[in-house]
């Protein structure tokens, strides 16, 4: 009998009687809370950074001043596909064009839009699709996110229902690619370690640095975090 | 349950541990203050105590159903181009992840933090296997280079000094002599690993999640350093305990809103990566590993702890972990939890864990998934001796004290011999050989006994 | 109301003074009370150590000793709880016995006590007492914070009740553990009576007399000043008491 065979065996044997799943769980209700504030305390605490902006423009200048030194900037946001070609020798990528995850090495800086971002935690949901590379978010020295303000859940419920509208949306709206994505991730803050003594240290493997702009065309371009 | 002259035990190791008591007082202070952060985040979860009953009632549904859910994950693992197998026990595991390498022709890989590889010595197997194995996780990093294993299962090195970590790196990475900067040793780490990332083409790590419903896992690291093992990796190998499944996608919203906070006080891990399908031009397996699991799931006192989610708070709280150090558990996953499973691995070996503890009972009001640990120490405890595993002494012992306080006549006399003793020839309990007496004072013997005040006293 | 006075066997054999004060304090606020002569002990430190097996007599003997009342009340939350949750053929029993602390607050509702104490006390709240029956809240839960042990010291006249670090955190005596696990079970028991004496206490008190032991054992070996005292003789401390002080 093979161990799988013999694996689910035992297991079907030795399970415990009938026990429900509790009713779902949602949380407390957050209406009509304006949950920027709560996003941005939170993904402060944990070592990121979070601007409030008007667009892509702002953006691209908060970028240059905070980055100065970039040297390869990579995006996959068609906006700032200027601003990177700009400031670096290679190219903006082409989505048809599969990379060796290995040639982004030397990346120093990666603005990629993500999905939403979740209040309670800071974190923000980005997905293949968004990525260019799955190795792009973690080999990238800093990491730009991009995020309508308005959208932010309160909490990691909220956030799964969002992701099953999402993936209902592309379900509906693409016959030939795939329904769901392969890879996606919540990144909530910088890398980090507090392996050495408990002594926090932002920058353990993956980019040292996370930047999340939100972006509010309703703002005017005065009026920024 | 401890014989001294089993040098493997608790009692013995944890002896050892409390020789250097400034060391003990920095473990404890350093463990505790993670407990406190744990405190601080649960507080501002306003749902927490609900939330805790959610996950425990899910992961009771998962064990009562473990052999469809588990079918379950197969099936849709494997429609998303997930190559599945099933080791039955850590000698499979071993090899079927050798095999994986072989066909590859992968001699060396990078491992981020999976403590059942650690439960089946996976990387001493590929060693003497002709494969090298780096652990990237930053604290496993550093074990490993100590050559020993992990004392927590969360903050691997937990028990080390920044100055011993400093002379580590500066021995295997060159790092400058006496620099113990947290933020310097991190970064060399990070140089130093990079350089393993960008050259391995298999990268294992291991699962905090996988979910039957959609046939994916869930890897949570605040490093990154099992992304940056995978997504440059060829070849991906995940390891998973059979017990690791949640039924539904959107379960995953109540274990990552409790897994993190109960073990660091984050309220999130950086990364909760989500892993479906293996990258275009990549291989990706999960292997599914029973070791002992299958076996437990039948023991009805015991079964609950298959719930757990390898948070460690449990570790955190519990003030003898603090004070005698992981390493005092000679077993792959210590602490409280390590206490109820390992018996079940091995009980000789392990017969003296369920006796590490007072049964204070603060690891199970920590316990994420709401696993009655102190009530499974207590039963641990009666099933190994039941089992024949207490000592001849300690055996003895017990049924003198049985009989003597089953009759009141015998113990009204053992109760006065017992204080004329300690008051006429002190030197019967006041000497080395009597344990309570090496650091403490023996109560003083009162004249009379409450018994014999009362007859004298108040009895009609 | 008939009360049997259930006293632990070392509370019998050691502090006789503490099952002195419970009597007395019991039948101060109104109670019949009676102790069975032929007690011996509840059989805890044998179930502790994996010999429940071996408690049956043990179990037997209370019950024919206990039976009859309408109330057992002991001064001692550990032994209380395993009467309740590991003594399986108690008859019934559990319906019936409490701990002392437990029984002045929830059975007879204490609102008063004539009591003085005139000194800064550290509350040690044993384990077993709080996290098994509940005698205060548990600060792993995220819950409303009550102790049913404060609640009744504070009825104390002249009495301060000082702060700890670590409230509910263990002190190390869990039966044979106290010998078996000697190092361990030592250093939980100096940091907890450097938490107590850090915050100024002169006396250590509890609703437990092993943990009050185990810490006076402690206390007596580094000559410290700080003296425990199990809470029924706190409770029933009085001006007269003081007075032939």
């Amino acid at each position: 009998m093979s161990s799988r065979n013999k694996i689910l065996a035992t297991v079907k044997n030795n399970q415990p009687g009938p026990s429900d799943l509790p009713p779902d769980h949602n949380g407390p209700t957050v209406n009509g809370v304006d949950l920027t504030p709560q996003f941005i305390n939170i993904l402060e605490a944990i070592g990121g950074a979070a601007f409030l902006v008007s667009g892509y423009d702002r953006i691209a200048t908060i970028l240059r001043e905070q980055f100065p030194d970039a040297n390869r900037v990579v995006t996959s946001c068609h906006q700032l596909t200027a601003f990177a070609a700009g400031t670096s020798a290679a190219a903006a990528l082409s989505a048809e064009t599969p990379a060796d995850p290995h040639s982004f090495e030397n990346v120093d800086l990666a603005i990629l839009p993500a999905h939403f971002g979740v209040a309670e935690n800071g974190a923000c949901w980005i997905t293949e699709s968004q990525m260019i590379q799955r190795v792009l978010p973690f080999i990238t020295q800093n990491l730009a996110l991009i995020i309508p303000r308005n959208a932010i859940v309160a909490t990691m419920h909220q956030a799964y229902d969002r992701i099953a509208t999402l993936e209902a949306e592309a379900n509906a709206s693409v016959t030939n690619a795939p329904a769901t994505e392969g890879f996606a991730t919540f990144i909530a803050g910088p890398s980090k370690t507090a392996d050495i003594e408990q002594s926090l240290v932002l920058g353990a493997h993956g980019p040292r640095s996370l930047t999340v702009f939100l972006v509010d065309e309703h703002l005017s371009d005065a009026g920024f975090y | 349950m401890s014989s001294s002259t089993n040098h493997k035990d608790h009692a013995a190791l944890a002896t050892q541990f409390n020789k250097d008591e400034a060391r003990v007082d920095w473990h404890d202070q350093t463990l505790w203050f993670v407990r406190a952060k744990r405190d601080k985040a649960a507080a501002q979860v306003p749902d927490w105590e609900t939330l805790r009953d959610t996950a425990s009632r899910i992961k009771d549904n998962v064990l009562s159903n473990l052999s469809e859910y588990l079918k379950q994950f197969e099936e849709a693992a494997t429609r998303n181009g997930i190559i599945v197998h099933w080791a039955a026990d850590a000698k499979e595991h071993n090899e079927i992840v050798l095999s994986i390498l072989r066909n590859h022709k992968v001699d060396r890989m990078v491992k981020s933090k999976s403590m059942l590889t650690e439960e089946c010595h996976l990387n001493e197997f590929l060693k003497d296997n002709g494969v090298e194995v780096v652990d990237t996780d930053l604290g496993e990093r550093v074990v490993q280079l100590a050559d020993e294993p992990p004392s927590h299962i969360v903050l691997p090195c937990i028990h080390w000094k920044k100055e011993e970590i400093g002379q580590l790196f500066h021995k295997h990475l060159g790092t400058p002599e006496g620099n113990a900067d947290p933020q310097f040793l991190t970064y060399a780490a990070r140089l130093h690993l990079r350089e393993k990332f960008l050259t391995r083409r298999a990268a294992l790590t291991g699962v905090n999640f996988a979910v039957a419903e959609t046939g994916e896992f869930v890897v949570c690291t605040n490093e990154g350093n099992a992304d940056m093992g995978a997504h440059l990796a060829d070849v991906h190998i995940a390891c998973m305990g059979i017990e690791k499944l949640v039924p539904q996608r959107r379960h995953l919203g109540v274990f990552l809103r409790l897994l993190t906070r109960s073990a660091t006080g984050q309220p999130i891990t950086t990364y909760s990566s989500h892993f479906k399908r293996p990258r275009p031009g990549q291989e990706m397996h999960i292997v599914l590993v029973d070791n002992g699991r299958s076996t437990h799931l039948g023991r009805k006192d015991f079964r609950n702890s298959l719930k757990c989610i390898r948070c460690a708070a449990c570790f955190n709280t519990c003030p003898v972990y603090r004070r005698s150090g992981g390493h005092s558990y000679h077993t792959a996953v210590a602490g409280p939890i390590g206490s109820i499973l390992s018996p079940n691995l091995d009980m000789k070996q392990y017969s003296d864990l369920p006796f590490a503890s007072t049964l204070c009972g603060s690891c199970s009001n920590v316990c994420p998934v709401k696993i009655d640990i102190h009530e499974q120490l207590y039963k641990w405890r009666q099933v190994i001796v039941q089992e024949g595993n207490a000592t001849a002494a300690k055996t003895a012992a017990m049924k003198t004290m049985s009989w003597v306080l089953s009759s009141p006549g015998v113990y009204h006399t053992a109760g006065k011999a017992g204080r004329w003793f300690m008051l006429n020839v002190p030197f019967t309990v006041k000497n080395k050989w009597n344990a309570w007496y090496l650091q403490r004072e023996l109560p003083e013997p009162p004249k009379q006994s409450f018994g014999q005040w009362y007859k004298k006293n108040r009895k009609q | 109301m008939r009360v049997g006075l259930f006293i632990p066997c070392y509370v019998d054999q050691f502090y006789p003074q503490v099952a002195i004060a419970t009597l007395e304090l019991l039948e101060k606020v109104g109670c019949t009370v009676a102790y069975p002569p032929d007690q011996t002990c509840c059989g805890q430190p044998m179930a502790n150590s994996g010999f429940e097996h071996l408690t049956g007599e043990c179990t037997k003997l209370f019950i024919k000793n206990f039976n009859e009342f309408d109330y057992i009340v002991s001064p001692s939350g550990s032994c209380v709880l395993h009467i309740k949750e590991h003594s399986h053929e108690n008859a019934g029993l559990h319906d019936r016995i409490f701990e002392l602390v437990e029984f002045l607050t929830d059975v007879l509702k204490i609102d008063h006590l004539d009591a003085s104490f005139p000194h800064r006390v550290g509350l040690h709240q044993s384990c077993h007492g709080q996290r098994g029956l509940h005698l205060a809240q548990m600060s792993e839960l995220m819950a409303p914070p009550f102790s049913k042990p404060a609640q009744l010291l504070n009825m104390v006249k002249k009495i301060q009740l000082i702060d700890l670090d670590r409230k509910d955190e263990c002190c190390g005596f869990g039966g044979t553990f106290c010998v078996a696990e000697e190092a361990v079970s030592v250093k939980m028991g100096k940091d907890r009576v450097a938490d107590h004496e850090k915050h100024g206490a002169e006396v250590i008190t509890g609703s437990d007399m092993s943990c009050l032991m185990h810490l006076e054992g402690i206390l007596r070996r580094q000559k410290s000043p700080v003296k425990v005292k199990h809470i029924a003789e706190i409770l029933n401390s009085n001006i007269q008491h003081e007075q032939q002080h």
